[in-house]
């Protein structure tokens, strides 16, 4: 298990560069000059090298990339180049707020999704499980936009249940900011995991071990909850843990909606202005989380499910 | 299994989330009491350092905070510079080129740690002339010094110097001179009669050594100026609280201003003190309907109409009766811009077939273009020179700027490709918004109807800028919006001299165009200018190096509680000049 453990950590060196290498190449090829967008309207060829040599971009691509292993290494990517902020500053200014809506959204939707989906998949084909079908099929149906739209028109505005948006940056205060967005996140993913959940569960009451624990005279309760919601949680850790990362990075059109200054919107700002220094910070942060949340998820597999051996 | 405790905890979830809403939307702040002005901005704010106000956004915070010598009187049009921090307007030398500028006594920087005991310091000409080697210094690439870009003796050398470390800021600049606190000399390499204009920018407004020295590069989150207001708070992302600085020097509300202003109240608090209110709040949405409905429930005090909610809020320039109702008012400002569709004049096609040019122009619908993604708020576009600008004429005739699909095919025929036989398919780059691929695609239809066929190449504004200065796209849609009210302004975007990868993107060389746009530098607004400027509109539309599309108009609404409001289309510090009127806000308020 610490072997395994050991190795997969080595293993996210060469994905951590691999990705690292082609975010540089592409940013390189495709991502517009950084020195011109810097230099302004007005520029000059004159003025726009300048800016170059300060940046550090006439420098030859390979010594670029040092460059950037070296933050990455230290963990100091600099300033922005078009904010001309800390990036640091601004990743760290934007994870709570990012996470005060996607946590509670997250674990609210679990809270949710599990028990109704294991009750869905035990009254397969039932009038409530059909029911059920069709309400989820049209709530990912719909447009996301549509239910910030509606939900900011008639929750906040018209009935003003909520505030319309906003932010406070005290742990009190935040809340009444951030009801609205949650609820809208419970509602954007409930149908969606719903099916999923649904669908694991279904397959796994056709399973020989369910008909052997109900023929041992085990209560429809036991087999559910013992058996079945063991059996089906790899397939749901797996989607648990590898959605982690992304909760860091927020919901672009929540925040952007209702003025929640999270991260949301700073890998695509940062993409519009050719701005490599937080683009670089962002790839590799989100690098990190994602990989070390799928070593953490085959992990889990072996505690949740002794079958599976780490070879 | 017990169904009915599952669904009824499901049910408790919903109703504790629900009943936690009520409660906390009840609990917000009335508002109605506090003497502030609640603004948005539609994107979010960068920083507030002088040298990096290169958005509209930053310019509109900063301007409340920093002061640069001159302001454009708030109430007179056509644009009327005055001193702000300067005594009086400056003298110029006979020749054009030495300009003295005498500054107010008095002029304090606000309050801040980064001057003994906190206590900010007197304003002197030497902090300009360090603030502008600030702003030509490359190791801080600031976009800024085109204001002073070669204009300015010496600084250009010492710039190239600075950039080796073979110069310092204690070096004396021959043109940048400082003869006593109250003095400031410039010398010119040529005549610059857009000069006082520049002075106007915030990037040409006084920063004190001390605070630049004490926050290094987080200057930029700790604004240190000599205006109205001070920074109090900043949400990174979400909004900016600005309070009143007790050390301002002062300023009064103008006696005088446009015809009509005195009719529409705008004289009542004529040489009252300023500001009015004591906190001005910024909030940072980026979203039209969120600001929409913010400034709907009162939020808010003046709002830019989103183009979603135009139809419902205005018909043939007045307001509906709904919203009149509330108490709102509304303000149509004609700004100086233009939209426009260019050319690459060294594109083997494009750039030398006229007659090509001309059909093309001929063949776009602009008011289908203007009501279909404007909701008509605009005007049609004959010149590069829009309206409130000298050299702007209403009465400007531009044959090519008429709907006219006959008369385009005879001159396509002309052209040497009748039906758009024979043409290669042509590359319209365009940027990645939604908008802007739905324009491109208006304009793929608007040719078609020729027989021109273009894909669109939309990508984002990086690579889109990219390929203008690299000479590399056929045609395009932009736009430019004034950075101070002079035609140079956008005349120089077509001056032989500015082409790729300077401002001219379209590569347009005509030597009479030149040789008049040289001449005008050298004249002060004149009616003799104003023809020059009348030649070159006329040259312009002979060769068509672009299709000018639309002047856009400004639709703003505010409560009827703010009062002395007038939508100014290039300064950014009206704050100081607006009073909010809290009994009738008290009344209003209820309305919404």
């Amino acid at each position: 298990m610490l072997k395994y453990t050991i190795r997969r950590i080595l293993y996210v060196i060469p994905i951590l560069f691999g990705v690292t290498l082609v975010c540089f190449l592409l940013f390189n090829v495709a991502g517009g000059d950084p020195a011109a967008q810097a230099a302004g309207k007005y520029a000059t060829v004159e003025q726009i090298e300048s800016i170059r040599a300060e940046l550090g971009l006439n420098q030859p691509i390979y010594l670029q990339y040092l460059d950037y292993l070296k933050q990455i290494l230290t963990f100091d990517f600099g300033r922005s180049w078009s904010t001309k902020q800390k990036i640091s500053e601004m990743f760290w200014s934007g994870v709570g707020p990012s996470l005060s809506v996607t946590v509670p959204g997250f674990l609210i939707t679990l809270m949710i999704t599990i028990p109704l989906s294991l009750v869905l998949g035990y009254l397969r084909d039932s009038f409530i499980d059909r029911t059920a079908m069709v309400v989820c099929l049209a709530l990912i149906s719909i447009s996301s936009l549509v239910y910030i739209l509606a939900g900011q028109y008639f929750l906040a505005y018209l009935w003003g249940m909520f505030p319309i948006s906003g932010w406070d940056s005290s742990w009190t205060g935040r809340w009444e900011y951030t009801t609205l967005p949650i609820l809208i996140m419970v509602v954007l993913s409930l149908g969606g995991q719903i099916l999923f959940f649904r669908t694991i569960f279904i397959e796994e009451l056709s399973k020989d071990y369910v008909r052997t624990a109900r023929a041992k005279g085990l209560s429809n309760k036991k087999v559910l909850t013992k058996h079945i919601l063991r059996n089906a949680l790899i397939p749901i850790i797996t989607l648990v843990v590898l959605q982690v990362p992304f909760l860091i990075l927020g919901s672009l059109l929540l925040e952007s909606f209702f003025g929640i200054p999270g991260l949301g919107g700073l890998l695509v700002t940062a993409i519009n202005n050719a701005d490599f220094p937080v683009i670089k910070a962002m790839i590799v942060i989100l690098t990190i989380l994602y990989t070390t949340f799928n070593l953490i998820s085959d992990l889990l597999y072996a505690v949740v499910d002794p079958k599976v051996r780490l070879q | 299994m017990n169904l009915n405790r599952t669904f009824s905890r499901l049910a408790i979830v919903f109703v504790a989330l629900s009943f936690l809403g009520i409660t906390l939307g009840c609990t917000k702040k009335n508002s109605a009491k506090e003497n502030v002005l609640n603004n948005a901005i539609t994107a979010n704010l960068k920083g507030m350092d002088p040298i990096y106000a290169n958005d509209a956004y930053s310019n509109q915070v900063i301007s409340n905070i920093y002061e640069p010598l001159f302001e454009y009187h708030y109430l007179k049009r056509p644009l009327e510079l005055q001193p702000l921090v300067a005594s009086a307007m400056p003298t110029a030398s006979k020749d054009g080129l030495t300009h003295t500028i005498k500054i107010k006594k008095g002029i304090k920087f606000q309050d801040d740690e980064a001057f003994p005991e906190g206590k900010g310091r007197d304003l002197t000409a030497k902090d300009f002339i360090y603030s502008w080697k600030r702003l030509a210094d490359p190791a801080n690439q600031s976009d800024g010094f085109w204001i002073f870009d070669g204009k300015i003796k010496g600084l250009n050398e010492w710039r190239e110097k600075m950039g080796k470390g073979e110069a310092s800021y204690e070096d004396e600049i021959e043109g940048l001179q400082a003869p006593d606190d109250e003095t400031l000399v410039i010398k010119l390499t040529k005549p610059y009669f857009q000069l006082y204009y520049v002075l106007a920018m915030n990037y040409s407004a006084p920063v004190p050594k001390e605070a630049v020295d004490k926050y290094g590069k987080e200057f930029i989150n700790h604004p240190v100026g000599t205006g109205p207001f001070k920074l109090d708070s900043w949400t990174r992302n979400s909004k900016v609280v600005l309070v009143k600085n007790p050390t301002w020097h002062g300023g009064k509300y103008p006696s005088e201003g446009e015809e009509g202003d005195d009719a529409r109240g705008l004289l009542k608090d004529a040489g009252k003190d300023l500001p009015f209110v004591d906190k001005v709040v910024y909030s940072e949405i980026i979203e039209d309907q969120p600001r929409w409905l913010n400034f709907m429930k009162g939020k808010l005090d003046i709002v830019i109409i989103p183009k979603d909610n135009f139809d419902t809020s205005v018909s043939g320039d007045k307001l509906s009766k709904d919203l009149t109702d509330k108490g709102l008012k509304l303000e149509i400002n004609e700004e100086p811009d233009v939209t426009y569709m260019a050319f690459n004049m060294l594109d083997p096609i494009l750039g030398k077939n006229l007659e090509l040019r001309r059909a093309i122009s001929l063949a776009t619908d602009t008011n289908t273009l203007l009501e279909r993604f404007y909701n008509g708020r605009g005007v049609n576009a004959l010149s590069p020179i829009p309206p409130g600008i000298d050299g702007y004429d209403k009465d400007f005739k531009n044959p090519y700027k008429e709907f006219n699909i006959e008369k385009a095919k005879e001159h396509l025929k002309k052209a040497g490709y009748p039906d758009g036989k024979g043409l290669p398919e042509f590359e319209y780059s365009t940027t990645n918004s939604t908008t802007a691929r739905q324009m491109a695609e208006y304009t793929q239809q608007n040719l078609a109807a020729l027989g021109i066929k273009i894909r669109i190449a939309a990508t984002s504004w990086p690579q889109f800028t990219d390929k203008l200065r690299e000479k590399k796209a056929q045609m395009w849609g932009i736009a430019w919006s004034a950075d101070y009210p002079d035609a140079e302004n956008f005349l120089q975007l077509l001056y032989g001299k500015n082409v790729s990868p300077g401002p001219n993107s379209a590569n347009y060389v005509n030597k009479k165009f030149d040789e008049l746009y040289e001449k005008a530098l050298k004249l002060p607004p004149s009616p003799e200018r104003t023809v020059i400027y009348k030649q070159m509109k006329e040259i312009f539309v002979q060769d068509l190096p672009w299709i000018p599309n639309i002047h856009r108009k400004a639709y703003v609404l505010y409560h009827g509680w703010i009062e002395n409001y007038k939508r100014h289309a290039i300064i950014n510090g009206e704050a100081k000049y607006i009073r909010v009127n809290l009994n009738q806000k008290a009344k209003l308020a209820e309305k919404l």
